[in-house]
């Protein structure tokens, strides 16, 4: 095939909508007749309900009604667990409770929602929330990651006997034998902390009951319709075809968009059957800080056994992973979190026990790095601390760890996130971290640039990380290519998009398949009505399996354009040629047909069809990989830090990525400086700041620092290409990288930076303000 | 939170000492309140006008008076709920005289706050918090004034609360002298 | 609600005549009143910068502004830039160097840099970015979107 427009850097074809305010979001639905909803939350992190009043609220003109838990009767139920470990899993303590639509006796975690305001308008909504008045009983909160397992602490969920949410140890080798052989065997403490996704867009849904046509619509902003859609017909009694979930235009994912069912997505659906009026409600900023789910809570106690060389013998690892109030995303983070707590390093003895606690804060599910930067986090802190104490340089304790080209694919031993085994299926680590080396010209700044500076006084210093990413994960996802009349595509899959740039990207792949132009394709992504299986968006998998899915079936369209092309053109296929739309024979110019042309064909109004085809030049295939794809990189940076007022200037920031094939190297390049963005605000602005109330009390954008384009610096992305062995595109996902190693690299270059300081970084975010303290040793 | 300070009062230990046990007088002193009563033995039921930068609305709650140790000191308890949030507090006041028909009035306490107050109040909390204080202890100078002044007079004293835009100037005022204090100040 | 408010603006060039109820955000006025839902509200606190429109040219957050203070004031929205058909330099220069992901953002950042484009005709990276330092971004890191400026930069000139 010639016609080559995968890896090219087309321009999106989304983008004019969207840069001219023509892009619907879920906050611009506007129905005749609709209602607006508020919800009255909770203050308390933990507390009983004595009672809740509702007669001022119900009283303001223009509501249209309040409800609670009581009003909803049998159709209250909790969320779905989402991704419990099977069953047959051995010597998995798991306890699953999960998040409920209106709180009935006893609030968990602040901002949990006690009832909901319905009226004409959102003002007036907003108003009546004020009237609500509920009596609660506080009870103490459950907010300390390691006491709340000691005996007697209060519980956040009565009918446990403790606040363990699971329970697993993973074991590779014998750590114990491996520690006997350690010429060093050093020991350290982590402390990880929370962070949001805070995507500019907050959360929405719209739904609309239609009694005549018992059809209900959703507007969702949400990465995986489909499940919603099949989540919402199970809870409400309704079939699949009786639902349809639209996501519409998602203004940011990254994670939480993901969480199914958020308490407003159970919610919303019963008022609208009940009020027989379209609902909307679209989440406020604050609300986004207390009701949208978190992550990146940790406290872990690693030990690393080395050899003097800095070999890496074996890893021992006791990690206490935050759950928050509930647990329905199971322990996909914490095993992220293992997974990636050997780095892209050849250990051989890993020892790791995982304990999940219940605390009265808001649910933990993924956010971008999902449990991935934690790992990532420890392993290079306790390679950077060993370094010292071995007193070896940094870059060769690392190529001396690297797993080898020729050791791929590469078993753990240990489980996944999806219950299966831990495969690294390729990579080639010590070209990518040689040229992040080259790039930032380590060997120019050890030796001039940061003599020189700190000679004028100024603190730089240097951080290179490199880390490895697991990405493309199953189960499955589906896709739909079409050849319509008009010699147009038209495409279809189940992966929501949230600025991914899927209506790209995928149509690149039928692009180059059928050899049209990318603007004569038209993708849905997020229509639950245009495609019926599918997952979502997460894990960085978009490109990989829906990606597949959507090659699989654009070149079945082929076959079968060049099949029925044969016939019409009675030539035999090999020679024929498609290109610009139209299929040739070759050497024969005039003799051809349009896509158009053949697709009406193809769909006679007399004649027949023959047994063992189907009409029209459409296809709809699933690809589902046995394992993901693991994608990996390096980051390196130098910055400057002032130890008087603890700002800090990123002078260079180096990437390196190795995602496979790109589809779309602008694509990539966006994906990675967007991700770098999160990871410096992970690194040193972003921290949610709950006190032993389980309050939060940094729940503003004023107070929530988000990273601006002052505190960016340039980011130069380098690719490197080693593609994935067990797909046909040959790619692996790229939307998580850009955050995963930068705390890690972060505290590198600021130990770096402050060698007299005899820092020594375990914990992350930081911030100026804890930097302060760490330097100058004061207490907390 | 913790909360604490003292401030000399012009009176003796006794004076003071009824001064603080007057419900009218706590509740001109409070700025923003708009009702105490004595309901119990040592409970007093109050509702408040909060103001904290974009939080405002109304408080209701239990002040319990215990642990009373006539006339040295006394433990309060507060437990109050609104619109904004949430508050509770304890605190202990000691008054010690200072001769001369002075009494200096010390006091400790912790307060924990919650909702919106917590969320988006919290940077403004300790200066207002100060501030408030202030304001108070300026009307219960005014206000040992003024019953001194009735007691001479044989009249019936009568208590100026101060305005709710009087007591927001002077929070604002406070706030800029707090911001300008530490750009001068040498400490880091 | 009784208390009503009788509101005459232009926005990208239409007057407009209509009843409002007081407090009514000019965000929310813009969006659910006119139905121009180019403009987006991302934090309602004025930090984010996704609701910003050009009142009589200079760029102000909707969201801190109640729909009767822009009586007889002009506005113009993200609508008012260009057209799909029709895209304004600045949109056009966004589109070729990917300077929109999920595209929330967008449209108050172009609002901001119109202004201040046609005041600095020829900026430097540091100059850009401490123009739109007021403007939120969590999907694109910022740095096509001045690649995207020093594009426009050009074309404009």
């Amino acid at each position: 095939m010639t016609y080559k427009v995968i890896g090219k850097r087309v321009r999106r074809v989304e983008d004019p909508r969207l840069l001219t305010g023509g892009a619907l979001f879920v906050g611009d639905v506007n129905l005749p007749d609709m209602l607006h909803a508020a919800f009255v939350r909770s203050d308390y992190a933990h507390a009983k309900i004595i009672s809740i009043d509702t007669s001022s609220a119900k009283e303001i003109p223009g509501v249209v009604g309040v409800y609670t838990a009581e009003d909803m009767g049998e159709a209250w139920e909790p969320g779905p667990p989402l991704v419990s470990p099977p069953p047959s899993l051995e010597g998995v303590t798991f306890n699953s409770c999960r998040q409920v639509p209106l709180v009935k006796d006893k609030v968990k975690h602040a901002g949990e929602i006690i009832a909901v305001v319905v009226a004409e308008s959102r003002y007036i909504a907003e108003d009546a929330v004020e009237e609500v008045y509920v009596d609660y009983e506080p009870l103490p909160a459950v907010t300390d990651l390691e006491k709340c397992l000691e005996p007697g602490h209060t519980l956040v969920h009565d009918e446990l006997d403790s606040n363990l949410a699971a329970h697993l140890v993973q074991n590779k080798g014998d750590y114990e034998a491996a520690k006997k052989e350690a010429d060093l065997v050093i020991k350290r403490k982590f402390k990880l902390d929370r962070g949001a996704a805070a995507a500019m867009e907050n959360r929405g849904i719209v739904v609309d009951w239609d009694q005549k046509n018992q059809h209900l619509m959703v507007w969702d902003a949400t990465q995986s319709p489909i499940p919603i859609r099949n989540g919402l017909a199970g809870r409400l009694g309704l079939r699949t075809h009786q639902v349809r979930v639209v996501a519409p235009f998602v203004g940011g994912g990254f994670g939480p968009k993901i969480m199914m069912f958020y308490a407003e997505e159970m919610v919303l659906p019963w008022l609208t059957m009940k009020l027989n009026r379209p609902v909307k409600w679209i989440e406020d900023r604050k609300e986004n800080f207390y009701a949208t789910t978190q992550e990146r809570e940790q406290v872990q106690e690693v030990e690393m056994a080395l050899s003097k060389e800095g070999r890496i013998l074996g890893i021992r690892q006791n990690i206490i992973h935050d759950t928050g109030a509930y647990d329905p995303y199971g322990l996909t983070i914490p095993l992220n979190t293992q997974s990636h707590s050997m780095g892209p390093y050849d250990i051989k003895n890993y020892s790791s026990e995982l304990s999940v606690v219940f605390t009265n804060k808001i649910i933990t599910t993924p956010v971008r790095g999902a449990g991935r930067p934690q790992g990532i986090y420890i392993v290079e802190r306790m390679l950077d601390i060993a370094c010292r104490e071995l007193e070896l340089d940094s870059r060769d304790v690392r190529r001396l760890n690297f797993i080898k080209p020729d050791q791929f694919p590469y078993d753990h031993e240990i489980i996944d996130q999806a219950f299966t085994n831990l495969v690294f299926d390729s990579g080639n680590y010590q070209p990518a971290y040689d040229k992040a080396i080259e790039k930032i010209e380590y060997d120019k700044f050890i030796n001039e640039d940061q003599p020189r500076l700190r000679a004028e006084g100024k603190y730089v210093g240097i951080g290179v990380v490199p880390f490895i990413e697991t990405t493309g994960v199953g189960p499955y996802e589906g896709a739909r290519v079409a050849i319509e009349p008009s010699g147009k595509i038209s495409a279809a899959t189940g992966v929501g998009t949230q600025g991914q740039s899927h209506m790209t990207s995928f149509a690149q792949i039928i692009a180059e398949q059928l050899s049209v132009e990318v603007e004569d394709i038209s993708l849905v992504s997020g229509d639950t009505a245009e495609i019926h299986w599918g997952t979502g968006t997460f894990a960085s998998r978009g490109a990989v399996v829906a990606g597949n899915a959507v090659l699989a079936a654009a070149s079945d369209v082929r076959k079968k354009v060049l099949k029925l092309a044969s016939k019409i053109l009675e030539t035999p296929e090999d020679e024929l040629e498609l290109e610009g739309g139209q299929v040739r024979v070759a050497d024969i110019p005039d003799k051809s047909i349009s896509l158009g042309e053949l697709a009406v064909l193809a769909n006679p109004f007399r004649g027949a069809v023959e047994p063992g085809t189907e009409p029209g030049l459409e296809s709809t295939k699933y690809f589902g990989p046995a394992y993901g794809a693991t994608a990996f990189g390096v980051h390196g940076m130098i910055l400057e830090v002032d130890p008087e007022t603890m700002m800090i200037k990123i002078h260079k920031y180096v990437t390196v990525e190795d995602c496979g094939t790109m589809l779309n190297p602008l694509v990539v390049e966006g994906q990675i400086h967007g991700g770098v963005s999160m990871g410096i605000g992970n690194a040193y602005y972003e921290k949610l700041h709950f006190d032993e109330n389980g309050q939060l009390q940094n729940a503003s954008l004023a107070d929530y620092l988000i990273v601006g384009a002052t505190e960016m610096p340039h980011i130069e992305v380098y690719h490197q290409n080693t593609p994935a062995p067990n797909n046909k595109l040959g790619t692996k996902g790229v939307g998580e990288a850009g955050a995963i190693p930068v705390p890690a690299a972060f505290a590198q270059a600021l130990e770096n930076a402050l060698p007299n300081y005899d820092l020594e970084i375990t914990e992350t975010p930081l911030s100026p303000n804890r930097l302060f303290e760490l330097l100058y040793r004061q207490e907390d | 939170m913790k909360v604490e300070g003292e401030h000399l009062f012009n009176g003796n230990q006794q004076q003071v000492w009824d001064l603080f046990r007057d419900t009218e007088v706590m509740a001109a002193a409070l700025p923003g309140t708009k009702k105490m009563e004595l309901v119990g033995e040592n409970t007093y039921e109050a509702v408040m006008n909060v103001r904290v930068g974009p939080v405002a609305g109304e408080f209701s709650g239990q002040l319990v008076i215990s642990n009373e140790d006539h006339p040295n000191s006394y433990t309060m308890t507060v437990d109050g709920r609104g619109k904004p949030g949430f508050l509770k507090g304890v605190g202990d006041v000691v008054l010690t005289n200072q001769g001369a028909n002075q009494t200096l009035m010390g006091y400790t306490g912790e307060v924990q706050i919650g909702g919106k107050l917590a969320a988006v109040g919290q940077r403004l909390i300790d200066t207002v918090a100060k501030s408030i204080i202030n304001q108070a202890f300026e009307t219960l100078d005014n206000a040992l004034e003024e019953r001194g002044k009735a007691e001479a007079e044989g009249r019936k004293a009568d208590y100026q609360q101060s305005s709710e835009g009087d007591y927001a100037a002077t929070v604002a005022k406070d706030l800029i002298k707090n911001v300008l204090k530490r750009k001068d100040s040498e400490e880091s | 609600m009784d208390n009503t408010y009788e509101l005459n603006v232009t926005v990208n060039g239409t007057s407009y005549q209509e009843t409002v109820d007081p407090r009514t955000l000019l965000s929310d006025f813009l969006r659910d009143g006119l139905g121009l839902t180019g403009t987006h509200v991302g934090c309602e606190h004025g930090v984010c910068g996704a609701c910003t429109v050009l009142l009589n040219g200079e760029p102000v957050r909707s969201c801190l502004i109640f729909a009767p203070q822009v009586q007889g004031q002009e506005i113009m929205t993200v609508e008012g830039l260009g057209t799909v058909d029709d895209m304004h330099p600045l949109q056009e220069a966004f589109r070729e160097a990917h300077a929109l992901q999920c595209g929330f953002c967008t449209p108050g950042i172009l609002t901001t840099l119109l202004p201040w484009l046609e005041e600095n005709p020829n900026p430097t990276e540091d100059e850009i970015r401490e123009a739109i330092s007021g403007n939120l971004c969590r999907c694109t890191g910022y740095q096509h979107i001045i690649d995207a400026v020093k594009l426009a930069a050009e074309q404009m000139n």
